[in-house]
């Protein structure tokens, strides 16, 4: 059984022209420990396919199951719970939050899940992500890439099983970017974490056990078969 | 455990949001909101005890008890088991007799405890300075006025006759706290031991004597036996009088300050609340991400809105205790400089204003960040890849309900008034409205004319059109904030120059009254031969109305004379009547014409015109040194009975009653270092009489002077509260700004260009507020004038130029202020910032 099942998923919005159909009829399975990229144009459905795996958003047709737990059998407060005890999140905007300090950033996954004194933990991740000197300052004192790494870190605290990465080197020049990927790949293998990565960027799609390609909001193309 | 941890995430928060300045603009305004509110209360409830206990020695006592009979000793037993003071004053004119000579003389008899506030001030020559004396005059002596000593020949150490008793004068009486501002009654008052009034013989059944009961207490008890002794009280015979009470210029300039001072420092907590709610909007907008974020990475709805509402409730009770000690600093560094400058202290404020500042602060920063918080919680988690989201279109009308409902309450608590509440603020709220409509019709024709103009202003203007319905908001908290400073302003000046024309510098001091009609022209040609600032010389003769119309008016009144209705309303007393061909100075006529020729014909003050329904062409009778006769009223006059000047209630053409006996009455003004030479001046006119107003002068003018101060940190504390909230309302804009001054700047803007269109888009807003402002404030100012201060309108045009011209300053000062990093910045870091 596989780790992510998402079973004939379909999204619907409402806009002022109309309904507008986002994602068709998505079928997906992906295993345990496995990376998978998913690459498409702009507004091709790239995002609302993460998002509906992660659980941030529901299908309008179709179910998306995390560990053979149907998300749209959950409300919104256990979703949350689920997120917060399976899975991690990087996102190509950071989006740290800015009146807290790198370590406290790194420790805030932990303490929303009521762990106690996640201190230490998070400052060996910090030291892991090279930035055992950086941990009071605040995320508009840090760079881009360093910013990432800080959400990196935050991602791993939890020891999510899951690990969502929406562009996460979008934002960053190559060399960065470079390292950023090489810093998520080591943490997953350590981890043995699985990994949907969103991106464009093709070579570290290639990276990936796997790669679908989505356009117009279905996928057209399966690549790179598990190798898990 | 997880308390501990939301609780550990909030004090972090904030911690680090505070240092970084994030919250700085809430934190003011829930900070100026208590202190403004804390200082204002603590302040005017210390200054009104001091102007109170001030003016409580005009009557010698917080109240007094007038009636023409003994009251029950039960009553005076309940005020003492109130815990009041209690003293007698009995007072009757009577003809005091010295070396054959007589005089009329007011036989004032007091107790020991008198005056319960306020001091005596007795000298050893006539009209010389007094000095302030604690004791009293003690059985067998009697302290007697300067102008005894004009018409008796005596001299400190002679006996004078009071009835059956002889007295020895010991003391010249300069200054009683409680001799009153009537002029035409007053004899010479001559002061004995209320021990001694029985043996005086003339106390009899059916004299005319005013016994007088004073009280002095704490303001509680002084309430709580006001409350029992009033229903008690026979309204013919009895009255129970308090400083504020009657037409003294210091009941009206009191009760005048008082409504000025509630008005602006309602109007200012209105402000700094403003600030509050602007100021939380931004807040909750600022913390969308963080929202997203964490509920993203797992948090609960219960445990982010723990976060956030801890993080608020932290803050404001930061604020709030900050708020408090700076308001107690506020208030004790005023209350030593008014000390200072008026050589007064102030009397301790009670613990009410606290309990007052505080709910301030948590009502402003709970109610009014209710709706932005609603949406804040609200915050989807899919916003960290869908940044459009910011949450549930919570209902609107909460947020209304929340802010309007907050703003009545804190006025409520203010005022202590619900009527002068609700109608500011249904009043306040219409002008919103049409402010608001205002608002964006002009921001739609600015945009107009901005098409035409340089690349500047075109791209102010497009900016202004673009966000027309958040500037419209922003225009309208800058015009109610400009309008709210210009009317405090405004005001703050009528009220001050109102008072000063009333009491200029050499208003009259004295008044000399009983001048024999042949000394008139001597009295005259000596106050030009000594430069004496005088007014004409009124003739005097007492008279009274009998019928208005043929129907007979009520003369003394009676229980009987009362109920009988075949009978009109009338004075009940004798009138002091005058004659004069010119209409006196500041007399304005309202209605009708003065005299022309000889023609029969009276004129009447508007206020007793109207108590008595008078009007143009009704014919009054009267009867004078026993003749009756009958007159046509000619018009009706307004008077300003604040002057130090004689005014009169009937005035009659020169022809129709001057061939009466009369005694004339002038007031005039004296320089304090030229009292020394009255007596010498006044020798050769010894039937006339001295009444000394100086000191009631003084006494306004300290009350005018403790008012004006007041005034002027009332205004200043309101001109914080609106910069206040212009700059909380420009902070709110900036992140737009920001985005916009990216895009510019990506595109080839030079920072030049970006610079004068952003001040321009600030010009234009603060001009066009300012401007609004203005309107909205002579509007509100006519009202106020009018309805609550009762004064005469005026337009004041200067303000149309202010208006606009402040706003423009202001707004463009705080604009580009808030600014200027931004504009500073590289276009890089902006990015990065925004990203």
């Amino acid at each position: 059984m596989a780790f992510i099942e998402a079973h004939s998923i379909s999204r619907k919005v409402e806009t002022a022209t109309g309904e507008l159909q986002i994602l068709s009829n998505v079928d997906l399975s992906i295993n345990r420990a496995e990376t998978l990229a998913i690459v498409g144009a702009s507004g091709s459905g790239k995002s609302t396919l993460l998002s509906l795996l992660a659980g941030l958003d529901l299908p309008s047709t179709g179910y998306v199951a995390i560990d053979n737990v149907n998300l749209s059998d959950l409300d919104e407060e256990s979703r949350a719970i689920l997120r917060g005890d399976k899975v991690g999140f990087i996102f190509q905007s950071f989006l740290l939050v800015q009146s807290l300090t790198a370590l406290e950033n790194v420790m805030l996954p932990a303490e929303l899940a009521g762990v106690r004194n996640p201190e230490d933990h998070a400052k060996e991740l910090l030291k892991k992500v090279g930035l055992a000197e950086r941990v009071t300052h605040f995320p508009n004192q840090l760079s881009g890439g360093e910013q990432q790494r800080v959400a990196i870190a935050r991602a791993f605290i939890g020891k999510p099983e899951i690990l969502f990465a929406d562009e996460p080197t979008g934002n960053l020049d190559r060399a960065t970017g470079e390292k950023v990927e090489d810093l998520l790949f080591e943490l997953n293998r350590e981890f043995g974490t699985t990994l949907v990565v969103v991106t464009h960027d093709e070579r570290l799609a290639e990276r990936c056990h796997r790669i679908i390609r989505i356009e117009q909001g279905t996928v057209v193309n399966q690549n790179k078969e598990a190798e898990v | 455990m997880r308390v501990a941890n939301w609780l550990k995430i909030s004090f972090r928060l904030l911690r680090h949001e505070l240092k970084r300045g994030e919250l700085t603009i809430m934190a003011i305004a829930i900070a100026f909101s208590v202190a403004s509110v804390l200082s204002l209360s603590v302040f005017s409830e210390r200054l009104q005890a001091g102007i109170l206990a001030q003016s409580s020695e005009f009557l010698a006592a917080d109240r007094v008890l007038r009636s023409r009979q003994e009251i029950p000793i039960r009553w005076i037993e309940q005020a003492r088991e109130q815990g009041l003071q209690s003293a007698r004053r009995t007072t009757f004119n009577s003809m005091v007799f010295a070396s054959n000579e007589l005089a009329l003389a007011d036989i004032k008899a007091v107790s020991e405890e008198y005056p319960l506030r306020g001091t005596l001030e007795i000298a050893e020559q006539p009209f010389a300075q007094g000095n302030a004396t604690e004791s009293l005059p003690v059985p067998g002596e009697a302290w007697v006025h300067s102008g005894l000593f004009q018409q008796l020949p005596i001299e400190l150490g002679d006996s004078i006759e009071v009835g059956n008793t002889s007295f020895v004068v010991t003391k010249v009486l300069i200054k009683e706290p409680d001799s009153g501002f009537s002029v035409f009654a007053d004899a010479p008052t001559v002061l004995i031991p209320y021990s001694d009034l029985a043996a005086t013989g003339l106390i009899q059944p059916g004299s005319r004597v005013s016994f007088n009961y004073l009280f002095a207490g704490e303001p509680e008890d002084i309430d709580t036996y006001e409350q029992w002794i009033i229903p008690q009280l026979d309204d013919l015979t009895q009255s129970w009088r308090g400083i504020r009470d009657g037409d003294s210029p210091l009941a009206s300039a009191l009760n005048r300050a008082e409504r000025f001072m509630l008005l602006a420092s309602l109007l200012g907590v209105v402000l700094a609340a403003t600030a509050v709610a602007v100021a939380a909007q931004r807040y909750c907008q600022r913390n969308y991400d963080a929202v997203a974020i964490m509920k993203t990475l797992g948090g609960n709805n219960g445990f982010v809105r723990s976060i956030f509402v801890t993080h608020l409730l932290l803050l404001s009770l930061f604020s709030i205790f900050i708020g408090s000690v700076l308001g107690y600093f506020i208030q004790l560094g005023v209350g030593h400089w008014v000390a200072k400058q008026l050589a007064y202290s102030l009397p301790a404020a009670s613990w009410k204003p606290w309990g007052l500042a505080i709910s301030t602060g948590l009502l402003s920063a709970l109610l009014f960040s209710l709706y932005p918080l609603l949406r804040l919680l609200s915050i989807p988690p899919l916003r960290v890849l869908r940044r459009e989201l910011d949450g549930d279109n919570v209902k609107r009308v909460i947020h209304w309900f929340a802010c309007g409902g907050g703003i009545l309450l804190l006025m409520v608590l203010y005022s202590r008034n619900l009527t002068l509440s609700l109608a500011l603020f249904a009043g306040g709220a219409f002008a919103a409205m049409v402010l608001l409509l205002i608002g964006r019709l002009l921001i739609r024709l600015s945009r107009q004319a901005g098409m035409q103009a340089g690349s500047s202003w075109r791209l102010a203007m497009a900016g202004m059109q673009r966000r027309a319905k958040e500037n419209s908001l922003q225009m309208l908290s800058f015009a109610t904030a400009i309008m709210l400073l210009l009317l405090v302003l405004a005001l703050r000046t009528e009220l001050l120059d109102d008072w000063q024309n009333q009491l200029p510098e050499n208003a009259p001091n004295f008044f000399v009254v009983n001048v024999a009609p042949e000394q008139v022209s001597d009295m005259q040609t000596m106050f030009t031969a000594e430069n004496i600032q005088a007014t004409d010389l009124y003739p005097i003769t007492p008279g009274r109305l009998v019928s208005i119309n043929g129907q007979l008016v009520r003369d003394e009144v009676s229980k009987e004379d009362r109920d009988n209705s075949d009978v009109r309303e009338g004075f009940g007393r004798e009138l002091q009547l005058t004659w004069r061909s010119t209409l006196p100075p500041e007399n304005n006529l309202i209605s009708g014409r003065w005299f022309e020729g000889e023609e029969l014909g009276v004129s009447v003050e508007s206020e007793v015109a109207e108590r008595l329904a008078l009007k143009l062409g009704d014919i009054l009778e009267f009867r004078v040194g026993g003749a009756e006769f009958e007159v046509p009223v000619l018009s009706i006059r307004e008077v300003d009975w604040n002057t130090m000047q004689p005014n009169f209630y009937m005035i009659f053409n020169e022809n129709t009653i001057s061939q009466n006996s009369a005694t004339y009455i002038a007031s005039f003004y004296l320089p304090s270092e030229r009292k020394a030479e009255l007596y010498d001046l006044f020798k050769s006119f010894p039937q006339a009489s001295l009444i000394d107003v100086d000191d009631i002068i003084q006494q306004i003018r300290g009350v005018i002077g403790h008012v004006s101060m007041a005034i002027t940190f009332v205004m200043v504390l309101v001109m914080f509260a609106g910069g206040l909230v212009l700059l909380a309302q420009v902070q709110a804009s900036l992140e737009e700004r920001e985005q916009e001054i990216v895009i510019l700047r990506t595109l080839g803007a030079r920072s030049k260009l970006l610079t004068q269109a952003v001040s321009y888009e600030f010009i234009i807003l603060g001009a066009l507020a300012g401007f609004i402002a203005a309107v909205a404030m002579e509007a509100s100012i006519y009202i106020l004038q009018t309805q609550v201060f009762e004064m005469a309108p005026t337009i004041h045009w200067r303000f149309w130029l202010l208006g606009p011209v402040v706003g423009a300053s202001v707004v463009t000062l705080l604009g580009w202020f808030s600014c200027r990093s931004l504009l500073r910045q590289r276009t890089g870091t902006l990015i990065r910032a925004l990203a």
